[in-house]
Formats: structure tokens, C-alpha cells, sequence
């Protein structure tokens, strides 16, 4: 039977090269590694280096002039002469090797001795930063970040050029060795977070890591929640204020995000935008978004609710509408919610896979011609066509995409509810909810903190977001090394007493 | 743990059947019920149901034939007084019947005279119909005006008759809805009322109040004297009340604010004070021409000061007679005197001594002041 197939025989790709014959006879088998035979007239060596990897121009033009030099008799000559800041002479192989296949030259005098210099010649390949795409802003800085991890730190590093800024570099991953960093501002950062974040990275046990997202989900509090327990964001700009404020972030190279932890669940529905507008528009729009997500995840269970058991509550004037439009639905509220609420979700999967022109027709499609044939073919009825788009809209609205997701998701529990209890089921699926998100934590902190632990202090910047000079302390959520952003006595002095413009 | 929680799962999905549903459009939702007496404790129960779909699917070129295209109307039945009608004619329904959205209540005037008492002890028991219905007493036959088919509106009586007392509610007539009339009914030293309407050729009106005593139809005011039931009654605006100062020669005000304000002195003694000053701000709609002018705005406001207080006296005296209080002037004397004597009221109310002081301010007269 298939299942006592034998297994390929296993081969450990963790064997170590013995030696540095053993891995170089390993490379060599790749099309794209170079070890050649240098014989100048002075002196000779091998050179061997990953062509894709090393930048070639650089090599050809500032390496190998030095060898044909005629002050040079021996490697430590060459380590000498070449005008590079960082040359290793070594004889470990494990460094041999993890650096040749990050891009370094390996310069041997004699092919099977172990003794070589080692010079970086890396070659950076990869985007250009460019607009944010997922956390566009209309405001501020479009710098978004990129897949290679340098640059990203380039982007952080700009906007805090201070010392303070750490960067703590971890590997994880057997065999893919990416780089992970954790950024911190020393002082600032509590201790026991960064700690906590990384103890939790350097204990992963995982073949491979691709993506920054993919680490959150390792590397999160509670892996079954359907709630993101950290910030994922692509915006520079938004982690260095998140630096600034004392949390931590973390890059993984070859991701285009960023971690910000901890992090609690009303940051999930601040946009970054909210800090460039002035407070009661930021406040206004926020308490909108927290309105749209409200009336996303309940209005169809509602719907459902009020249709199945609770017809009391139909206001008189809004009955007629209800009753035409659901008067040639074959099917119980349920059903009819359930088919467009899918509808729309095989819409938003298709739309979201398929690239933009494509993705335009099916926006068309999907808006224009489902909806409206489905209400004139007596599917579903128009009034809950309304309630569907408009739902749909409300939940992206959420800033960020993984919450986006999660908002539509428990619809779904929600509708099954509503079918089996009415509004009570609505009530007990919210109090399951609300457990859930009690009992959740991020990096161990209290994931609706604001609320519960009621933190009064901290609602300055939650549902509403003050004035700055409110905001001088720093979120006491984050137990920071230093509480106050600024002195406000300081500030107030600056300030002064209030004098009359004009002379009396 | 598991085993609980698998439990609660389980029942939930398995028992989730057996929860009654009355999914919107598959229920009749009675609007309206009118009972009609008939003596010896019988009564024609007619309930409405509204029909929405009048035709087929709004846009959908024939396709989508609407279920509920069909449903029936109005129904009506024989039977004992204080008979729930839903459940009496549920075994007509074309599908299941409803009284989660009663909005309308009526009873013919000899069911009035014969008392709501079992109606009233129903309505108070039942769940199922909401607390801010109205109530009406039909000057004529109630299965008459519910099944009538030839009013000038398309709406459903049941919500025309209902948003008429509503908007007149609004205006002249004082608040009414079943759980003023039930405080009321079942409060002490107070009596219920309700609207009286009437249905006249192609549209219906009201005809005044109906003032009960207890459950028993006492007496009716005319639609012309209820200004001044409401204004006794409790403080509105925008009411009209029409002064005939001279025969033949009328001056109507509408008032934008009516306060009312109630004192009571020897609550206990035989013959009861009750002082009564009521202010009124308003603006003269019409006026006999030359009647009112910027110079005898004063005056004008004399003569309706006089005829509001004539007026008022005149119901007072009427209902202290009748031994009702509408008004719910002796929990007013309640509320003003030391260990009140309950027992003896009603004897003292008759003899009550009303005062009442009207103060009127014209605000405006006009365009042509």
C-alpha cells in the first residue's frame, strides 16, 4: 500500500563538508560556482565565489588587479594591500562556508588547505523602495519597505539616528539561516519584552522562515486565535514611531513588513494617517472605523436574527420594504445570507489573486451582474444586498489587512448563532468572543489593554486620539524604560502666561 | 473540559430546531383587532393583516413569483368577550398568525358601555403585542371599518387609523397608548381614556375622547372641547383651540407652549381647593377681520384667557359629576396632602372646589400685524 512506500533515502542536508575539499566538491556540482586557478607571475592561487552572489564588476575591477600586483608573494600580502575594511583570514569551515554562499571571495593559496582570505563582494539585488501598496497613505512618507533587510534598517536608521537604536541579529532556521533582526531603542524598550521576543525567535525550531508574517504566527501568544497578536506593517515611518514609543520591532530579511510588538487591539484600527490630521478629524474617523467594523460583523447576523425570530423589532414604515423584498427569496434569512455573504468572499479571493485588469472585470462582474441578477432572479432580496456590500466595505476599512480578515471571518460564527438563537445567540457568540479576547495576550501584555485592564491614561490615543500636548507619556501598556515623552512642566513653561496681542 | 464543551456545542446544533421561528415573510402580522359587542357576552373579533406585495417582483421582468403575493386580508369571527382573536382564528390562517406588532385596538361603543374589564386583564397578560399600541372607541361598527375597502388611501387601515390618532396625538389630543390607558386603568384615584374615531364615507376622523369610568364608557367630549382636556391634562404645543367670543365671530389660537400647574389645599377636608394655573404662549392663526390688531393684542388675550377658564370649569364640573377623573386630579390631591384619606375621595371629589387661573401671552398675529 502507498502508505509503506519506502521513504527516499533520507539525505541530511545538514551534513558537514568535512573539509575544504569536501566543500568545494560539494559546490562545484552548481553551475554557478567559480574556482579557478590563478597563476600570476609573483604569485598564484585559487579563487573560488558563487557568480550569482558576488557582485563581478566589483571583483574584476578592485580584487584582482591587487593579485597580479608585484608586491604580493603570499596571502597575508594580498590582506594587506587590498583596500578593504573587512578581510578575514581564517581556517574555520563553517565560516568558509556560510560566507561564500552569502557573496564573499575565497582566496586559498593552495586548493586543499583550509587557510584563505575571505572578501565581501556582495552583490545587493532586489527592489527599489518604492509607494507603500497594502498601508498607502495620502499623507506622509510613501517609502515603503523592500525585500532585503539592509535596506530596510537604511529606512529605520534614517529616522533614528541615535546610538540608543539597537539592532539585536538572530539566524532562524535550519537550513535556511535567514537573518532575523529585532530593533530596540535602549532606554526606552522594556527589557522584558525585548527579551521575551528574542527568547521566543532564537528558540524556533523551523526549517525555513520566508516572511515576517509567517514569524508572527510562530512566534505569537496564542497560535489558534483568529486575532493577529502583532502589527504587521510596511511602513518605515510607522515603525520608528513605534521604536520611538518603546516597543520592539523585528525584520526578517526577504519579507517587505515589519513586526511591531506588543501590540494591543485598538492599534489594529489606527491608521498611521490619524497622526497628520488634526485631532478631532483623526477622532472622528476613528470612532468611524470602529463603528464600520461594529456593523460588519453584526449587521447580517442581525439580519438574520431579526428575520428568523425577532419581527417585533422591524420598525413599521421599514416592514413593507423587508417583506417585498424577501417575498420571492425561496430560502430561510439564513441561507440567503449565507449565499451572498459567499458570494462575496469568492469575489474579494478572486479579485485579490488575479491581477488588476482582470481583477477590475471581476469587480464588474461580481458587483453588477451577480448582485443584481441574483435580486432579480429571486435569490436574495435587495435590502440584504445592501446590508452585504455595505458590511463587505465596512470591514476593509480596517487599516490592516490580517484584521481585515479576522473582521470578515466572524461573521461567520456569528450567522450560525444568530440562526440557532436569534439575538441571544448574537449575545452569546459576542460573550465568547469577548472571553477569548480577555483571556489574549501579545508578548504576554494584555491584548485589549485600554479596556480591560481599564488603563484611562492609555484611551488618549485608543477610540480618540488627543492633541499631542496631551499625549506627553508614553503608553503605560509598554512599561517603558522612560515614561514621558517630554517634560511637561518644561513644556509649560515655554509656554508661559497668555498675554493680550494688542497694547492697551 | 473537552467533554463540556463538546455538550454545549452538540445541544446547541441538535436542538437548534426546535426554537419556534416566525421568519418575516412567512407569518400573518396582525396590524389591527376591533370587536364589536353584541350582547350576552358575545363579540365579533375582526383582526387586519397588512398585504405588501401587491404585484410581482420589483424589477424582475416576470422572473421571481412572489410567495406572498396572496396573502389574506382580514378575518373575523363570533365569539365570547375576552377571547385571544389570534389564537381563536389561527385555524384560518393561511399561515401562522402573529400579534407581535398589534399596533391598533378598537371596540365599538356598546363594547365600551358593556366595560373592557376581561379585554384589559388579556391585553395586560400578553407578551406578545407591544406596549405603545392604541387604543380607539369606534363610533360605529368596527368589522366595518377594518374591512372596508373604499378609503381614498392604499394603505392598510389598520396603520391609517393609527397614524391619524398618532399625528393627533401630537396635536389637540392628549397622549393615549396602551400603557398610559392600563396606568391609568389600574393606577388609584385616576380614570382611562381613549380617542374616539369614526369612519365617514371614504376616510375616517375623530370624534372627541372617550372618558371611562373604570372599564365602563362614561362620557364623550367633542372633538371641540379636547384643547382644553389636554391642556389641563398635561403641558404641549402646537394645539389649536377656536374661540367663538361673539356669535358668529371666532378666534382660533395656536399654542406654542401650554404649562400646566396644579396646587391643592385641604386635601382632606370635605370640599377639596384645587388650584389650577395654567400659562399659555400662542400665535393667532385666524381672526374675525378688524378683531385683532397690535393694540388689541391685550384685550384678545383677555377674552381667551376667559373663555379657556369658562371652559375649563365647565369640564371639571361635568366630569366631577360623572364621579370620573380622567384628569387624574385626586392623585394630584394625593401628592399634596399628608396621610391622604383614600377611602372617602371619591365622595369628596364630587364636591371638589376647581379654581383655575388662565394667563395667555400672544407671541405673534400674523403676517399683517
Amino acid at each position: 500500500m502507498f502508505w509503506k512506500k519506502r521513504r527516499l533515502k533520507k539525505t541530511d542536508p545538514q551534513t558537514p563538508a568535512k573539509s575544504i575539499v569536501d566543500l568545494l566538491k560539494q559546490l562545484k556540482v552548481n553551475p554557478d560556482f567559480t574556482h579557478f586557478h590563478h597563476k600570476g607571475p609573483h604569485f598564484s592561487c585559487w579563487v573560488s565565489f558563487m557568480q550569482t552572489l558576488v557582485d563581478v564588476d566589483y571583483v574584476h575591477r578592485d580584487v584582482f588587479p591587487y593579485l597580479y600586483s608585484n608586491q604580493v608573494h603570499c596571502l597575508s600580502d594580498v590582506q594587506t594591500i587590498l583596500p578593504f575594511e573587512e578581510i578575514i583570514r581564517t581556517k574555520e569551515l563553517s565560516v568558509i562556508q556560510s560566507k561564500l554562499l552569502e557573496g564573499f571571495i575565497v582566496i586559498q593559496e593552495s586548493e586543499n588547505k583550509p587557510d584563505c582570505l575571505i572578501i565581501p563582494s556582495i552583490k545587493v539585488q532586489g527592489r527599489q523602495v518604492e509607494q507603500t501598496e497594502i498601508e498607502t497613505s495620502i499623507l506622509g512618507s510613501h517609502e515603503g519597505f523592500v525585500e532585503s533587510i539592509d535596506t530596510n534598517i537604511n529606512l529605520i536608521r534614517k529616522r533614528l539616528p541615535i546610538p540608543q537604536f539597537q539592532i539585536k541579529e538572530l539566524r532562524v532556521g535550519k537550513i535556511s539561516r535567514t537573518r532575523v533582526c529585532v530593533l530596540f531603542v535602549d532606554g526606552i524598550a522594556n527589557k522584558e519584552n525585548l527579551n521575551t521576543v528574542v527568547q521566543r525567535i532564537s528558540d524556533l525550531e523551523v526549517v525555513s522562515l520566508i516572511d515576517a508574517t509567517m514569524l508572527a504566527l510562530h512566534i505569537g501568544d496564542n497560535n489558534h486565535s483568529l486575532f493577529p497578536q502583532f502589527i504587521d506593517t510596511e511602513r518605515p515611518d510607522r515603525v520608528a514611531g513605534a521604536l520611538y514609543e518603546g516597543k520592539v520591532a523585528v525584520l526578517v530579511d526577504g519579507s517587505p513588513n515589519a513586526l511591531i510588538m506588543p501590540s494591543t487591539i485598538v492599534e489594529f484600527f489606527a491608521a498611521f494617517d490619524d497622526y497628520f490630521l488634526v485631532w478631532p478629524i483623526a477622532t472622528a474617523y476613528r470612532l468611524l472605523r470602529l463603528f464600520a467594523v461594529a456593523f460588519s460583523i453584526v449587521s447580517s447576523s442581525l439580519y438574520v436574527a431579526v428575520l428568523t425570530y425577532h419581527y417585533q423589532l422591524v420598525p413599521k414604515d421599514l416592514m413593507g420594504a423587508l417583506i417585498v423584498s424577501r417575498s420571492s427569496v425561496p430560502y430561510d434569512p439564513v441561507i440567503e445570507v449565507l449565499l451572498l455573504e459567499i458570494m462575496i468572499e469568492l469575489l474579494r479571493e478572486a479579485g485579490a489573486r488575479l491581477p488588476t485588469k482582470v481583477g477590475q472585470t471581476m469587480g464588474i462582474v461580481g458587483g453588477i451582474v451577480i448582485g443584481t441578477a441574483s435580486v432579480q432572479a429571486g435569490v436574495a432580496s435587495n435590502i440584504l444586498l445592501i446590508i452585504i456590500a455595505m458590511s463587505a466595505l465596512a470591514a476593509f476599512i480596517t487599516p490592516n489587512y490580517r484584521m481585515a480578515t479576522t473582521i470578515r471571518f466572524i461573521r461567520f460564527p456569528f450567522i450560525l448563532f444568530a440562526e440557532v438563537l436569534g439575538l441571544l445567540g448574537i449575545a452569546l457568540c459576542f460573550m465568547l468572543f469577548v472571553c477569548h479576547l480577555i483571556k489574549l495576550t501579545s508578548l504576554g501584555r494584555p491584548y485589549i489593554e485600554p479596556i480591560y485592564p481599564l488603563r484611562v491614561t492609555d484611551m488618549q490615543d485608543a477610540y480618540i486620539r488627543l492633541p499631542f500636548n496631551f499625549q506627553n507619556r508614553r503608553p503605560q501598556f509598554l512599561r517603558t524604560g522612560d515614561a514621558d515623552r517630554t517634560n511637561p512642566q518644561r513644556a509649560r513653561e515655554k509656554v508661559g502666561k497668555q498675554s493680550p496681542d494688542i497694547d492697551e | 473540559m473537552r467533554r463540556k464543551v463538546m455538550v454545549g456545542v452538540l445541544s446547541c446544533l441538535l436542538l437548534a430546531g426546535c426554537v419556534p421561528t416566525h421568519i418575516i415573510d412567512d407569518i400573518l402580522i396582525v396590524e389591527a383587532e376591533g370587536y364589536d359587542y353584541i350582547g350576552h357576552n358575545k363579540v365579533i373579533g375582526t383582526v387586519t393583516m397588512p398585504n405588501f406585495v401587491q404585484s410581482g417582483n420589483q424589477g424582475g421582468q416576470g422572473a421571481g413569483l412572489p410567495s406572498t403575493a396572496s396573502l389574506i386580508r382580514s378575518l373575523s369571527v363570533q365569539t365570547y368577550n375576552g377571547k385571544s382573536l389570534v389564537d381563536r382564528l389561527q385555524s384560518e390562517g393561511q399561515v401562522a398568525i402573529q400579534a407581535g406588532k398589534i399596533r391598533l385596538m378598537l371596540f365599538n361603543l356598546p363594547m365600551a358601555k358593556h366595560g373592557l374589564s376581561i379585554q384589559m386583564s388579556f391585553r395586560n397578560r400578553d407578551p406578545d403585542v407591544p406596549r405603545d399600541l392604541t387604543l380607539a372607541v369606534v363610533d360605529g361598527s368596527c368589522k366595518k371599518l377594518l374591512k372596508a375597502t373604499d378609503y381614498q388611501t392604499q394603505i392598510p387601515v389598520s396603520r391609517y387609523a393609527q397614524d391619524m390618532i398618532m399625528q393627533n396625538n401630537t396635536q389637540n389630543y392628549p397622549d393615549s397608548d396602551l400603557s398610559s390607558f392600563l396606568y391609568a386603568y389600574f393606577g388609584a384615584y385616576m380614570d382611562p381614556f381613549m380617542p374616539i374615531i369614526q369612519k365617514n364615507g371614504d376616510h375616517l376622523e375623530m370624534r372627541g375622547l372617550a372618558l371611562f369610568n373604570h372599564d365602563k364608557l362614561a362620557m364623550r367630549i367633542p372633538d371641540s372641547k379636547v384643547f382644553v382636556f389636554k391642556m389641563l391634562y398635561q403641558n404641549f404645543t402646537l394645539g389649536v383651540y377656536d374661540l367663538e367670543y361673539r356669535p358668529g365671530r371666532h378666534i382660533a389660537l395656536r399654542n406654542v407652549k401650554t404649562s400646566v400647574n396644579y396646587k391643592v389645599r385641604h386635601g382632606n377636608s370635605a370640599s377639596p381647593d384645587i388650584y389650577t394655573t395654567i400659562h399659555v404662549i400662542g400665535q393667532v392663526r385666524q381672526a374675525y377681520p378688524g378683531s385683532v390688531s397690535k393694540v388689541k393684542t391685550p384685550q384678545v388675550a383677555r377674552i381667551m384667557e376667559k373663555g379657556l377658564a369658562s371652559d375649563a370649569r365647565q369640564l371639571v364640573r361635568k366630569i366631577q359629576k360623572k364621579g370620573i377623573d380622567p384628569l387624574q386630579i385626586g392623585d394630584k390631591v394625593r401628592s399634596f396632602t399628608y396621610h391622604f384619606d383614600g377611602k372617602s375621595w371619591p365622595e369628596r371629589y364630587r364636591h371638589a372646589r376647581f379654581h383655575c387661573k388662565v394667563s395667555v401671552i400672544i407671541q405673534q398675529t400674523g403676517i399683517t400685524d
